[in-house]
């Protein structure tokens, strides 16, 4: 599971201005369950998600991926997490193959296995045709493919998702909706970061609405609905911004 | 480290750039083309030069003496130019009856009355060469045989050659008319001799022969013993370079760093193999233009063996077979050294573009060190061994030359010297990966207009470590130019106040002005803190115990880098000024009490306290103590003033306060000119068992005091890191309560 407490993410600039990126978020994300981080560009979902991959490291805060603390052994974390980001793009000059033998290596698993383990998640993806195929030759929904395959090699409990549907056509997107399910029924942990709600509303058990490095609502769909009294999810995620953001002018003009 | 993982990473970055062509063609192809292509080129050039005969515009032949006829037939006389030469020299003669050689001739005689030939006659004469296409003219204004002839020497000139020295062809031209004449004056001097019944030998009293004791061999190898070196140092910085640029700024710009870096594989684990990625392709750079430059070079040199273009070229002869072995060897730790430097660079960079800007800075700031050993002066001693990359440089040239006994005794310290840069430049780069700022850096907007609004609107109470770079940046700009502007003083009074003013201008107003307008609390700022009286006791008794450590860390310095004659001519014009000196209180105040003042409001108040926004207080420490030393003209002068500084922001971290500083300083000073004035102290002094006063007047130190007192120094800085910690635990508290106010601020107004 995913325990996240206070996250707190600052960045600095040249001229030592201060840009509050994440503002003390919570949340819990189960097994078996798929986490929603939804919000507009820039709320801060990206940044929670790096920390949680451990690329980068809080400012203040707590963050365990199945009880393992991320600032104290991310070396134990990264083992424990396969990481898809619509950043994390595949090598140019590897073949798909040869990209996840070497992620499959570097997680120290034995050549048998690691053989076994990718002739099944080729198959599974129908990725056999494109074995031998140069990253720069494929398409983005191959590369795109590539990427999850790297992230799974490993079998890891939790996977991360960051907005890894965007830019892809929709039958791709689709595969890639498929394999988040099939995740969640062999009791992965998924946490799931997009802008865009009908993507939410398919897959996800349990949302968290971010906005400027704050959650502004979480709990199941059902939840936010019943709470806000809005059924269309689009527009519920609409009014919530909408209505933070002018607290938030407002806050700015006092 | 898990070196499982350092290894898969550094071959797949292997199998990576040896699938990159612009890799492929810049480390493999390019010099394994370069140098045939090259070498063809040298030959076709200097066969080109070759079929280019000199056109030598000569006016008034007839004036030439009958006697040894320089010209015969419209051609260089035959006992003056061999065939070849003659071939190449093209006559251009003019006729008596010219109107252009009356002008001349009668310009030229006016132009002799006055003693120097005119912008004039040359402009004229520049068009005539032109109009005529000629390389040269000679212009022999009036008969040389009437000169001549009276066994004197002429009054005035009586051949005028115009060379254009902007034209290689007109100079090449002059450099062969040059031979001729020598030949040609060689002979009409013997003439003459005869005419006098003088033998021909009387004139030449001594007959030198020289002779080269050197081998064969060795001759080569002194030929390439520079060049090589610094060609291996070029190949293995510009091959490590661009292999660099992709391996990070490349990765970054194409998204794959991400991937990499959520990969179990840790940073250090990354940047170690990415680093042996590029050392490797650093040594097979250096090595291809090695062996390929070789093979060239003696293609090149047989064919060159039989042509007199090539004379020199062909004596250098191709490097020896010892001289590559030595090279190759050399490149290990040469390629390590820069392949680290260039990752650690390459790192900061977002962009490919924006790292390939970086190469010319690395390339500007390693090559003074890789020039330095091409002076002819330089050697390897204990100096030149503890300089990086010129260490090495000179190692490798006494190994080429087979000098072993002169650099035995130094390669052990030259080895430690290259480990030592080697680790500190693997740690660097280690550290680059790990620093977030350095790999997710994002782009900077800088506008001049926001930046001063962010000086001025948001300044905090210290200065920021930028506040303390500029400052210390400006101090050394001012300096520089000011050092100019001043000449030396002539009289005391001149050089007292030339001393304060420039003091003043240049360390404490930058200091003070950067204090009032970019911080909010300037005496915090400049450390002006009353602190505990025995603190200020301690500063002034740890200058006491540490001058004779000091004293002989100067001495050490003097002897690793003795000081060049300007220094030594410097020091001998400050003696003749304290000779003259009207108060030996002046002089203190001048040495000791101001500088102490000023140097510490600028270098442990503003500097330290900028340099402090940096987590370690020991590279805080080592910031400003840079600038002070670097402020200092005299190189070995920097040094010392280098460790006082470590000491000095020492105290200052620890008391939070310039006071002690001061008043280390101004005994610390005050105590070493006080030394330079030892002679006038009394034969039966009563510090004689402390020192003595050697001849030339300096104060010795006698060791088993000198030791003593340095213990007694260090125990005293212990007392003050002791006593000094429960206020540095209080500072942090305050830090860590201010931040979680500042947090709390930001949730309430969320």
């Amino acid at each position: 599971m995913i325990h996240v407490r206070d996250l707190t993410k600052v960045y600095k600039d040249l001229s030592e201005e201060q840009f509050i990126a994440l503002n003390g978020i919570s949340f819990d994300a189960m097994p078996g369950q798929v986490f929603g981080l939804l919000g507009p560009n820039g709320a801060g979902k990206t940044t929670a998600l790096r920390i949680l991959s451990t690329v980068l490291k809080p400012t203040a805060g707590e963050a365990r991926i199945n009880g393992v603390d991320v600032i104290e052994t991310p070396d134990l974390v990264r083992r424990q997490i396969g990481f898809v980001s619509v950043n994390t793009s595949i090598y140019d000059r590897m073949t798909a193959w040869e990209m996840v033998s070497l992620f499959g290596q570097l997680h120290g698993m034995t050549d048998e296995y690691l053989q076994h383990r990718m002739d099944v998640l080729f198959t599974r993806f129908k990725m056999n045709n494109i074995r031998s195929v140069l990253g720069s030759k494929m398409s983005t929904g191959m590369r795109q493919k590539v990427s999850i395959v790297r992230a799974l090699v490993h079998d890891p409990p939790v996977l991360i998702f960051d907005e890894a549907t965007s830019g892809l056509d929709l039958l791709v997107a689709r595969e890639v909706f498929s394999t988040i399910e099939e995740l969640k029924d062999e009791g992965k942990c998924v946490i799931y970061s997009s802008h865009i709600m009908s993507e939410v509303v398919r897959l996800c058990d349990r949302v968290a609405i971010m906005h400027r490095g704050n959650i502004i609502s979480q709990g199941t769909l059902r939840e936010l609905a019943d709470q806000y009294e809005i059924d269309d999810f689009e527009e519920l995620f609409y009014q919530l911004i909408a209505a933070n953001e002018e607290n938030w002018d407002s806050l700015a003009e006092v | 480290m898990c070196w499982k993982n350092v290894k898969l990473i550094w071959f797949r970055e292997l199998r990576d750039q040896l699938r990159d062509r612009r890799t492929l063609f810049t480390v493999v192809v390019l010099p394994l083309l370069l140098y045939p292509f090259m070498g063809i080129s040298l030959v076709q050039i200097t066969q080109f030069f070759r079929e280019h005969p000199t056109r030598i515009w000569i006016v008034g032949r007839n004036n030439l003496p009958s006697v040894s006829p320089l010209i015969q037939d419209g051609e260089i006389g035959e006992e003056f130019a061999g065939v070849n030469e003659r071939q190449l020299t093209e006559l251009i003669l003019s006729e008596d009856g010219e109107q252009e050689l009356q002008d001349l001739v009668s310009q030229f005689k006016k132009v002799s009355e006055n003693g120097s030939a005119g912008e004039l006659i040359d402009q004229f004469v520049q068009r005539q060469m032109a109009t005529k296409q000629a390389d040269l003219a000679v212009i022999i204004p009036k008969p040389i045989e009437q000169c001549s002839s009276t066994g004197e020497q002429p009054e005035e000139a009586n051949m005028f050659v115009f060379v254009n020295s902007a034209s290689d062809k007109s100079r090449i031209a002059y450099q062969r008319l040059e031979l001729i004449l020598q030949k040609w004056q060689r002979a009409i001097t013997d003439e003459q001799l005869a005419q006098f019944n003088l033998s021909v030998e009387s004139t030449n009293p001594i007959r030198l022969l020289q002779s080269d004791v050197a081998q064969k061999v060795e001759r080569q190898a002194a030929a390439w013993s520079k060049t090589l070196p610094l060609l291996i140092m070029i190949w293995c910085l510009t091959g490590a370079f661009y292999p660099a640029v992709d391996l990070c700024a490349g990765e970054k710009e194409r998204g794959t760093f991400e991937t990499l870096l959520s990969s179990p594989a840790n940073r250090a684990e990354i940047a170690i193999g990415k680093l042996l990625t590029v050392a490797a392709f650093s040594v097979s750079t250096a090595l291809l233009n090695l062996l390929s430059m070789g093979f060239t070079t003696m293609f090149v040199l047989s064919r060159l063996s039989n042509v007199p273009a090539g004379g020199i070229l062909a004596t250098m002869g191709p490097p020896p077979f010892q001289s590559m072995v030595w090279l190759i060897l050399a490149i290990i730790p040469i390629a390590t050294l820069f392949s680290a430097i260039s990752l650690a660079a390459a790192a900061f960079a977002r962009s490919s573009k924006e790292g390939q800007y970086y190469l010319v800075p690395l390339i500007m700031g390693s090559m003074p060190l890789m020039l330095l050993p091409m002076l002819p002066a330089a050697k390897l001693d204990i100096g030149s061994s503890l300089i990086p990359i010129t260490n090495l440089m000179l190692l490798l040239r006494g190994l080429i030359e087979g000098n072993y006994n002169e650099i035995l005794p130094y390669t052990s310290l030259v080895l430690l010297v290259t480990v030592v840069c080697v680790y500190a430049a693997i740690r660097w780069v280690v550290h680059q990966f790990n620093s977030e700022s350095v790999m997710f850096r994002a782009s900077e907007r800088f506008g001049v207009g926001a930046w001063l609004r962010h000086i001025f609107k948001d300044r905090g109470d210290m200065p920021a470590l930028g506040h303390a770079m500029l400052c210390g940046v400006l101090i050394l700009v001012a300096k520089f130019f000011v050092g100019f502007a001043v000449t030396m003083p002539q009289s005391w009074t001149e050089f007292t106040i030339q001393t304060v003013v420039v003091l003043v201008a240049t360390v404490g107003v930058p200091a003070l002005l950067m204090s009032i307008v970019l911080t909010r609390q300037p005496r915090l700022s400049l450390k002006i803190n009353l602190c505990r009286p025995s603190f200020m006791a301690a500063g002034l008794l740890l200058a006491f115990c540490l001058h004779p450590a000091f004293s002989w860390l100067s001495k050490l310095v003097l002897y690793i880098y003795p000081p060049s004659a300007n220094v030594d001519q410097m020091n001998q014009m400050m003696s003749g000024l304290f000779d003259n000196m009207p108060s030996f209180w002046l002089l203190l105040l001048i040495f000791a009490i101001v500088p102490a003042v000023i140097e510490e409001l600028a270098y442990r108040g503003f500097i330290l306290s900028g340099a402090q926004a940096v987590k370690s207080p020991l590279l805080a420490i080592a910031i400003s103590s840079l600038f002070f030393g670097a402020a200092h003209a005299v190189f070995q002068q920097s040094i010392i003033t280098f460790c006082v500084g470590m000491l000095l922001g020492f105290i200052a971290v620890r008391t939070a306060s310039i006071f002690p500083c001061i008043l280390f300083h101004a005994t610390h000073n005050g105590l070493t000119t006080l030394s330079m004035k030892a002679q006038s102290l009394p034969n039966e002094h009563g510090f004689r068992w402390l020192f003595d006063i050697s001849a030339d007047g300096a104060i010795e130190y006698h060791v088993v005091p000198g030791i003593g007192l340095f213990v007694v120094g260090c125990l005293m800085l212990a007392w003050i890191y002791r006593e000094t910690m429960s206020r540095l635990e209080r500072d942090r508290l305050e830090k860590r309560r201010l931040r979680l106010r500042r947090e709390m601020t930001v949730t309430s107004t969320t």
